[in-house]
């Protein structure tokens, strides 16, 4: 038979249980003696040894066979060792490479040498184990040491027109309980208890009893079609989301029935436009059209979530790295998430994956002195979802910014000193700033935090970097919450409407021209206690300037500081679908797609912040030395 | 060699079928009830082989009595009986003892089955 076609099904469904395993693993390392995660851990291991060797990848199944011996024991024992734990984790490391042989096509590496390894603390293991259920089985009839029992799957097809299938089911698994343990069953005994409608029944048994044995007893139940016995496949996790290729998605069919519904109601909407039309009645065109408007927004919004994905989905593998970081840096790092079910277009969290696991490196390496707690937060504010990541470590210094400003020769003594904390923090964003005393393997800030910044940016949000000698540093990033649309502000400048994403802007302002102040021949406007610089967006994007009696301001941030965008409008907001320009256009500094607007207009949208870089390099430098 | 047999039902009607159904093939009906208080009561008196229960009674529901029944008599062998819908009563009914349940309208053989099925497991 040709597997090939399953390879990827494989790959992606094994790495899923490779980081379950990896969570489970490092729960364990909480709370040793957690039954559960024993078993559910040993049963992970169980699946990708039964979907490997069905595959033919030998020694993957090897290792997850050895993994799934080696957890046998602690299911005796009932605890999980702190030796065990690292043990366990460089297996899973091992079977995630063995994985990436498998896709990269190569042929598997070698796990003999793992596996010889562990036997000797297998046996020892086993011995221990042994001479525990001797223990137990003392005070009994001295009954000798259980043997490894086996695990097999039974599954129960109910008739189709079962009555009470839920009652029936529970009655069959009463039914199987005197052939084995009952180790785990889908759907579960309290699922059944609370009536779920099951059509299967599947059951994992713990035991050896005789297959025969069990088809007699439950086929001669009522309403039972069918019983078959299976060892491989396992249960889905519970509350793992699912990987799949980047280019497929899964789709709640309740979705998929609205997007019907909505089409079903698009349909009817337009005979009704079209007979409105016809019958030239402007009322019921006016009113179609705002039932059209309704239904194209909520198709909207139901397209966006087929996008959506939790923020689970990269920040699962954060506690083994917190761990790891832990181990190698002799910290206590309590690691909290919160908000985890926040969901985001998955484009989005994919280039946020690896900031993420930066900057909670950082957090650990640079914050966290000895002991401590990180915590990724997020949430959802209106159109935007925040993400934090904050530490109680000993926060960012600012003399030491200071100094390495001065020692990096990146701005002038006077500059130096007019940098308020705000701005001065964006600076560990800029490339190859550190202000780590020494660079450590994984991080020195800076090494990363421009990486961190652009794929922020590029994204259409922002980075805020918030802290405080000696209570912690907070990193915010204020994300849009899909790229493909989004909401844009229109702009006018020299006749031309232009657009800036909403989530680059934090307030628009109109003021009169009489009130523009000047710093040398820098424009400036004191905004509250702070003196904002005024730019004209005409003049960076060369185009000839209009002078108004009024002003319009878009007030946006650049290098963590507020810089007012001199334009000749302001002509409201859009949502819009936008797209990535075509080479050459993309070479084009500052501009970072187009729209199409209703009456065939191209609006082209802008990134200030590379605007800005693009336009004046050393923009902040001349700048801070115009004010100072 | 014939079972038992005690039928509780408060419908005249059905504990005449389901009586017709164990004579027929043999079975001693030892005695009925019409409700949940009455079927404790006789079930001590009687303890038969086997009861066939209702489980929406008057006085006291089939679960309550098969409950009672259950805690003098941990042995005790009860089927219950439902009608269509009642899924989730049936499933409370598994979980407090019941060995096994039919559904209404009975249909004989499928009776008959229960009986031979519960008897034979215990």
């Amino acid at each position: 038979m040709d597997m090939s076609k399953y390879q990827e099904l494989f790959l992606s469904e094994s790495k899923e249980h490779l980081r379950r395993m990896s969570q489970l693993t490092i729960a364990l390392e909480q709370d040793p003696s957690n039954r559960e995660g024993i078993d559910e851990l040993f049963r992970e291991a169980h699946s990708i040894k039964g979907m490997a060797a069905s595959m033919g990848y030998e020694n993957t199944a090897a290792l997850a066979h050895h993994l799934e011996d080696f957890l046998d024991a602690f299911r005796k024992t009932g605890a999980v060792p702190e030796a065990a734990v690292d043990r366990l984790l460089a297996g899973i490391d091992l079977l995630e490479a063995l994985l990436a042989d498998i896709e990269a096509q190569a042929p598997e590496q070698d796990v003999a040498a793992f596996v010889a390894a562990g036997e000797e603390l297998l046996q020892a293991q086993q011995r221990a184990a042994a001479e525990e259920s001797e223990e137990d089985a003392a005070g009994g009839a001295g009954a000798p040491a259980e043997k490894p029992e086996r695990t097999f799957q039974v599954q129960v097809e109910l008739a189709e027109d079962a009555l009470a299938p839920a009652a029936r089911a529970l009655l069959a698994l009463e039914a199987l309980k005197p052939f084995g343990k009952v180790e785990s069953c889908k759907p579960t005994e309290e699922e059944l208890k609370q009536g779920f409608a099951v059509r299967q029944l599947t059951v994992w048994l713990q035991g050896e009893a005789a297959e025969e044995a069990i088809v007699e007893k439950i086929s001669a139940m009522p309403d039972i079609a069918r019983v078959s016995f299976g060892t491989d496949r396992r249960r889905e996790p519970r509350a793992s989301y699912k990987e799949e290729d980047v280019r497929t998605v899964r789709v709640r069919t309740a979705l998929l029935d609205k997007f019907v519904n909505l089409t079903g109601e698009l349909i009817t909407n337009r005979y009704m436009l079209q007979s409105a039309a016809g019958a030239r009645d402007w009322a019921d065109i006016g009113s179609g059209l705002n039932l059209l408007s309704r239904l194209v927004t909520d198709l909207h919004y139901h397209v966006l979530q087929v996008r959506m994905m939790p923020l689970d989905s990269i920040t699962a593998n954060l506690p083994r790295l917190v761990r790891d970081q832990c181990r190698k840096s002799d910290k206590k790092v309590k690691l909290e998430i919160i908000g985890h079910e926040v969901e985001l277009d998955r484009a989005i969290l994919e280039d946020l994956a690896d900031p993420l696991v930066h900057m909670v490196r950082n957090a650990i390496d640079h914050g966290i002195e000895k002991e401590g707690t990180v915590q990724v937060r997020a949430w959802r504010e209106k159109d935007l979802a925040l993400i934090e990541i904050s530490d109680d470590g000993r926060g960012i210094d600012p003399a030491s910014v200071r100094k390495k400003l001065r020692e990096k020769n990146l701005l002038k003594p006077a500059q130096i000193k007019a940098l308020t904390e705000r701005e001065l923090f964006q600076w560990i964003c800029y490339p190859g700033f550190s202000t780590a005393p020494e660079i450590t393997e994984t991080s020195g800030r800076g090494v990363g935090m421009d990486v961190v910044k652009a794929s922020v940016e590029s994204l259409g949000g922002m980075l805020e970097i918030y802290s405080k000698r000696g209570e912690g540093t907070r990193f915010l990033m204020k994300l849009p919450l899909s790229i493909a649309i989004i909401k844009i502000l229109l702009v006018e400048c020299d006749g031309k409407l232009l657009g800036i994403p909403v989530t680059r802007v934090l307030r628009t302002l109109d003021i009169g021209r009489d009130e523009v102040q000047y710093s040398g021949r820098q424009k400036i406007y004191p905004l509250k206690d702070e003196v904002i610089p005024l730019h004209s967006l005409s003049r960076l994007l060369h185009l000839p300037e209009h002078d108004a009696p009024t002003v319009h301001m878009v007030i946006t941030e650049i290098q963590g500081r507020k810089v007012g965008l001199m334009v000749d409008r302001l002509s409201g907001q859009l949502e819009a679908f936008v797209k990535a320009l075509a080479p050459p256009l993309n070479q084009l500094a500052g501009i970072s797609g187009a729209t199409i607007t209703g009456d065939g207009k191209v609006i082209f949208i802008l990134d200030p912040q590379v605007l800005f870089e693009a336009e004046t390099e050393q923009f902040s430098m001349a700048e801070a030395e115009e004010l100072s | 060699m014939g079972v038992r047999v005690m039928v509780v039902d408060d419908a005249l009607f059905m504990r005449n079928m389901l009586k017709d159904i164990f004579i027929k093939a043999g079975h001693e009906v030892v005695g009925e009830a019409a409700n949940g208080e009455e079927a404790v009561a006789r079930y001590a008196e009687l303890k038969p082989d086997l009861v066939t229960m209702d489980i929406v009674m008057p006085m006291k529901s089939g679960i309550e009595a098969l409950q009672e029944i259950r805690g003098a008599d941990p042995d005790a062998c009860i089927v219950m009986c439902s009608a269509l819908g009642q899924d989730a009563l049936v499933v409370e009914a598994v979980q407090a003892g019941a060995k096994d349940f039919i559904v209404k309208p009975f249909k004989e053989e499928r009776v008959l089955d229960v009986v031979r099925r519960v008897l034979g497991a215990s």
